[in-house]
């Protein structure tokens, strides 16, 4: 049934795209049907909410960027947002492959978008690395399910390893995200910011699910590659972000960043009865990040949003409670402190620490008087979503559906 | 009402009755009226005081957080339900004196909000079985204490200095102003306050209980063993020692003087000063350590106790003998009294005679600390009578003066001769009591005979300096060079009932069962031998109140108290610009180089080199390095997969 209503939506999404051509408008209301339609087959409501809010605000972002193929990047934005919807559907190995291929491949057009023409440079880039991450991936993906049924401790280690690289490469961890401070600096704003927040969602979701489905006693041992990975992101990131002076740029680096805080989450494959807390924090941390990263692309292509905006959004990003960064953040120390990474929690207060100065700093450039404009208003959608956490206090709820698709992983694995 | 009410109101109607006066604290109508209701406040404690001791008894417990084992529990037993009235009513008579002599003081907000936190705190440390609930009230005494020590903040009036000015002793000039006063006491307070909450923190990891009255205190000391038992002990006692300025902790009480009179007097009857015996009477009451006998390190601590006590008892009295500030004189006297509380209580731990199923060492501690805090009081209200009547803070007026300013006059004779320990006045009994106590040490076990000799030896000075502070008041001194006797209705009031009380006492102890036994040991010879004693030294040093042969040795080295301010104001002082010129000198540049200068900075500024030399452009030279560590990984990967 699901999968029928996901075919139906995805018709949808194609046919809209193809009258877009026509009616520009068309492209928007398929795409916001689609995830309507999304939105009532996901598992999780809360999750399928959020991914929903985040597909939609990416969409009205998209109508500040007069591309060539307007009303078609409408489609590809639905397609992105559905499929991450559906991720959590499914325990199907292969469905979830598709579902992250069915996330990158959309961003490879993104990409290049921009008024008059297009950014080949920038697409070959990115596309060169997204191609190999997809490679990486799918083959540490399928070396890992096939040790689950004929284990092999050698070939466990080397999926793990390229699994693990691969989702390196994907959502920019350092030593393998060369190619983000450029693409961030020098694509167009409103793309990267869908690329910065709703296509970093299935990566991590395929990549935890695949780890915990094929989780061994070696998987104790082995996160520790995951986790040094993790820490020299982090410290890349935040050095890069606090020594770069253009706006992009340091929301590169901040991502490089960010994408070693969620990569700490992957440890909890060893002990998955702490899985809801692994999904609760990198979840919140992924919804938070991407509401702050649209809020503040878009501030960069708007010249600068409401001054109370951006730093709202800078404190979540920093981890400042009540707002939805600060939970991420705890439910990420959280789940480390259940894994007896306790030196780690040091190192990642230490590094939200070094983070401060960039994000203020940040805030108060971007920042500007109140006006009308469609650039805060995408802000204050923004900001809606990290102050939900403040709205419904405390966050046991989210935990309690996280606990629920745990559960749910639980049973199909 | 339900019992909690009562705390309730205990606790916070001082509080939250002197509120309104902060926030007045501009308008002058309303900072002149607004003192009544901060008294009121303490009146309604006075009331709930009395409700507890006729009304309440046993423990009452309200959970805080009862996982940490921290709860709002209190204990209405005879020691602390007494002493809960002691302190409402001293503050409630101080109080209503204040309200004359703090009329037209430059802030008033802050000295009633202080005051009535001060009675509040005190209130909470009488009343805490908790040991923490008991460190937020003795918090609240250093912090209140600070505030009002320091009242006159601005140092511009010479009459509320401590010290001679221009007396200068070595590089040391024995002279210290107000704002010099509050912070002297609050840091030799928190030079003890630290080690006592480390205590407790030991306490709590050892114990299942923070309750004085449910800790298991034998088993305690047994599973600390000798040497953790006088550590543990040691550190606690800190605390209370620092806070009753036991030797050689006692500056901070002298210079606490520049605070107003009030002040004075609160703090050297029933709180602050009277808080450190107080805990120690109020631990040792659960401690029990007469029958701790066998358990090693008790006997040393209370030992130590023991002669911390006297010695600070014998060193107050010889300084007061020397002294000639009024309050100062008085201070130092104060400070010999806790000292003799402290004693009489740790002579408990040889002491197994019991009175009404109570221990007699620690019920001789006891009243005399309530016998104390009311002939203090008084003598420290009269002497802030006398300060406003002569503009003069040293001991002046003769019989002249003394004629007509009478209710002060009497009021010092009362005082005076209530607590010398003349026979029959109320602290004779008392007195007897801890000279039995003492002659017992002798006697029995531990045989020693130094505690009766200092004990006799300080009761003799302390009778001297408490007549020469009538004679030279009122009888022998000095013409006053200003006098100023109208007014002051409420300050003769203050007195007036604060030294009524004493009668009352002295009818207790003749009609409560648990005082029979100063009755006897007031009829014991020895005892009147001392009482005696008292009396005629008493009535020698009212005739001769100065001996000039001694004026320079020893007066001067007992009026510059033996020179202990080197102490707090030199050797102190310089062990600690010591520390921290080594602490500047290695520690901060060695700090300031790792975090800001050198180290982090310069592995910043590599980082960031690094990052950014990655970052050329060219997309051949990104696949190469991802590429490259791609490999790096899988090999590695590959290695470690296979030695796995």
């Amino acid at each position: 049934m699901d999968l029928t209503m996901i075919m139906v939506a995805l018709v949808i999404l194609t046919l809209s795209a193809v009258l877009s051509y026509k009616f520009h408008a068309l492209g928007l209301i398929g795409a916001v049907i689609a995830l309507l339609i999304g939105l009532n087959t996901c598992s999780s409501f809360t999750y399928g909410i959020f991914v929903f809010a985040i597909g939609i605000i990416n969409l009205l972002s998209l109508s500040a960027l007069k591309s060539d193929i307007q009303g078609v990047d409408y489609g590809l934005v639905g397609l992105m947002a559905l499929a991450t919807m559906y991720i959590f559907n499914t325990s199907d190995f292969a469905l979830v492959l598709a579902a992250l291929v069915l996330v990158s491949v959309p961003t490879y057009i993104l990409v290049m978008l921009r008024e008059g023409g297009t950014n080949v440079e920038v697409g070959i880039k990115y596309i060169t690395f997204m191609v190999l991450a997809t490679v990486l991936f799918l083959i540490g993906a399928i070396i890992l399910v096939y040790t689950k049924n004929a284990f092999n401790g050698f070939l466990y280690v080397l999926g793990y390893v390229m699994l693990v690289l691969g989702l390196c490469l994907e959502i920019g961890v350092a030593p393998l995200h060369e190619w983000v401070p450029d693409v961030f600096a020098s694509a167009d704003p409103i793309p990267i910011s869908i690329i910065a927040s709703l296509a970093k969602i299935v990566p991590f979701i395929a990549a935890l699910w695949i780890l915990v489905y094929t989780a061994c006693d070696m998987t104790g041992s082995i996160t520790i590659f995951t986790v040094v990975l993790a820490v020299i992101s982090m410290f890349t990131g935040n050095i890069g972000a606090l020594t770069s002076k253009e706006h992009a740029r340091v929301l590169a680096y901040s991502t490089v960043a960010g994408m070693g805080y969620l990569l700490t989450c992957l440890v909890v494959a060893a002990k998955p009865e702490f899985l809801y807390l692994a999904l609760t924090g990198g979840l919140l941390f992924l919804f938070s990040n991407a509401a702050g990263k649209i809020g503040l692309f878009n501030a960069i292509k708007g010249k600068g949003a409401y001054s109370l905006l951006t730093f709202i959004l800078a404190f979540s990003f920093i981890g400042v409670p009540p707002l939805m960064g600060f939970w991420a953040k705890l439910f990420i120390l959280i789940t480390l402190a259940k894994m007896q990474y306790f030196w780690l929690i040091g190192i990642i207060v230490i590094n939200s620490v070094i983070s401060i100065p960039y994000y203020i700093r940040l805030a108060n450039e971007l920042g500007v008087k109140w006006e009308a404009n469609l650039t805060n208003f995408i802000c204050l959608a923004a900001v809606i979503i990290t102050l939900v956490t403040v709205l419904f206090v405390p966050v046991e709820w989210f935990v309690t559906n996280m606990e629920a698709i745990a559960h749910t992983v639980g049973i199909a694995l | 009402m339900n019992d909690w009410m009562f705390f309730l109101l205990l606790f916070l109607t001082p509080v939250v009755s002197s509120v309104p006066i902060v926030f007045a604290y501009k308008n002058e109508g309303w900072t002149e009226k607004l003192p009544y209701l901060s008294v009121f406040g303490i009146f309604v404690s006075v009331l709930m005081s009395l409700h507890i001791l006729f009304a309440m008894e046993g423990q009452y417990s309200y959970p805080w957080i009862p996982e940490l084992g921290i709860n709002f529990v209190f204990m209405c037993d005879y020691l602390n339900s007494y002493m809960g009235v002691v302190t409402a009513v001293i503050a409630f008579f101080i109080a209503i004196y204040g309200l004359d002599y703090m009329k037209g003081d430059y802030r008033p907000s802050w000295y009633w909000f202080c005051f009535n936190l001060f009675t509040a705190s005190m209130l909470l440390v009488v009343y805490s079985d908790n040991l923490f609930l008991l460190f937020v009230g003795w918090e609240g005494l250093g912090a209140a204490s600070w505030g009002l020590i320091g009242h006159w903040f601005r140092d511009d009036d010479n009459i509320s200095y401590v010290g001679k000015a221009g007396r200068k002793v070595g590089p040391l000039e024995l002279s210290w102003p107000p704002s010099s006063g509050g912070w002297r006491a609050i840091s030799t307070i928190r030079f003890g306050d630290v080690p006592m909450f480390f205590a407790i923190a030991v306490i709590w990891v050892l114990s299942p209980t923070l309750n004085i009255s449910e800790i298991e205190w034998g088993t305690l000391f047994v599973s600390l063993g000798a040497a953790g038992t006088i550590i543990l002990m040691l550190c606690f006692l800190l605390g209370l020692f620092t806070k009753s300025a036991q030797f050689p902790f006692s500056e901070w009480l002298m210079t606490a003087m520049t605070g107003p009179t009030t002040v004075s007097a609160l703090l050297h009857s029933a709180t602050m000063v009277a808080a450190g015996a107080f805990v120690f009477l109020k631990v040792t009451w659960y401690i029990e350590p007469w029958h701790l006998h066998d358990v090693p390190g008790v006997e040393q601590i209370y030992t130590l106790v023991l002669f911390v006590g006297l010695i600070s008892g014998l060193y107050g009295a010889l300084c007061g003998s020397g002294l000639l500030e009024r309050k100062v004189l008085l201070a130092a006297t104060t400070m010999s009294s806790i000292g003799l509380m402290f004693a009489a209580g740790a002579a408990s731990f040889w002491i197994h005679h019991e009175v009404a199923g109570m221990n007699f060492a620690l019920l001789v501690a006891f009243w005399y600390m309530a016998t104390h805090a009311f002939a203090k009081a008084s003598l420290f209200l009269v002497s802030g009578h006398l300060i406003h009547a002569t503009h003069s803070r040293f001991l002046c007026g003769g019989f002249e003066f003394g004629k007509r300013f009478k209710p002060a006059f009497i009021v010092t004779i009362i005082a005076t001769t209530f607590l010398i320990g003349m026979p029959p006045l109320t602290a004779y009994w008392i007195k007897s009591g801890m000279d039995e106590v003492m002659e017992h040490l002798y006697v029995h076990e531990p045989h020693i005979i130094l505690p009766i000799i200092l004990l006799v030896t300080t009761s003799l000075i302390y009778s001297a300096v408490m007549a020469r502070f009538l004679s030279l008041n009122f009888i022998k001194g000095d013409k006053p060079e200003h006098e100023h006797l109208e007014g002051g209705g409420l300050m003769k009031l203050g007195y007036g009932l604060m030294v009524s009380v004493l009668f009352i006492l002295l009818y207790l102890i003749f009609t409560n069962e648990e005082t029979e036994g100063f009755v006897h040991a007031g009829y014991l010879s020895v005892s009147l031998a001392v009482g005696l004693g008292a009396l005629i030294v008493y009535a020698i040093a009212l005739f001769i109140p100065r001996i000039s042969i001694f004026s320079r040795v020893p007066g001067t080295f007992f009026s510059d108290r033996m020179y202990l301010p080197f102490l707090n104001d030199y050797i102190v002082p310089k062990i600690g610009f010591f520390i921290a010129y080594i602490v500047q000198e290695f520690g901060n540049r060695g700090i300031d180089g790792f975090f800001n200068t050198r180290v982090i900075p310069g592995i910043f500024r590599a980082i960031s080199r690094g990052i950014r030399a990655i970052q050329t452009g060219p997309l051949s030279s990104y696949v190469k390095i991802v590429l490259g560590f791609v490999m790096l990984f899988i090999i590695l990967a590959s290695i470690g997969g296979i030695s796995l």
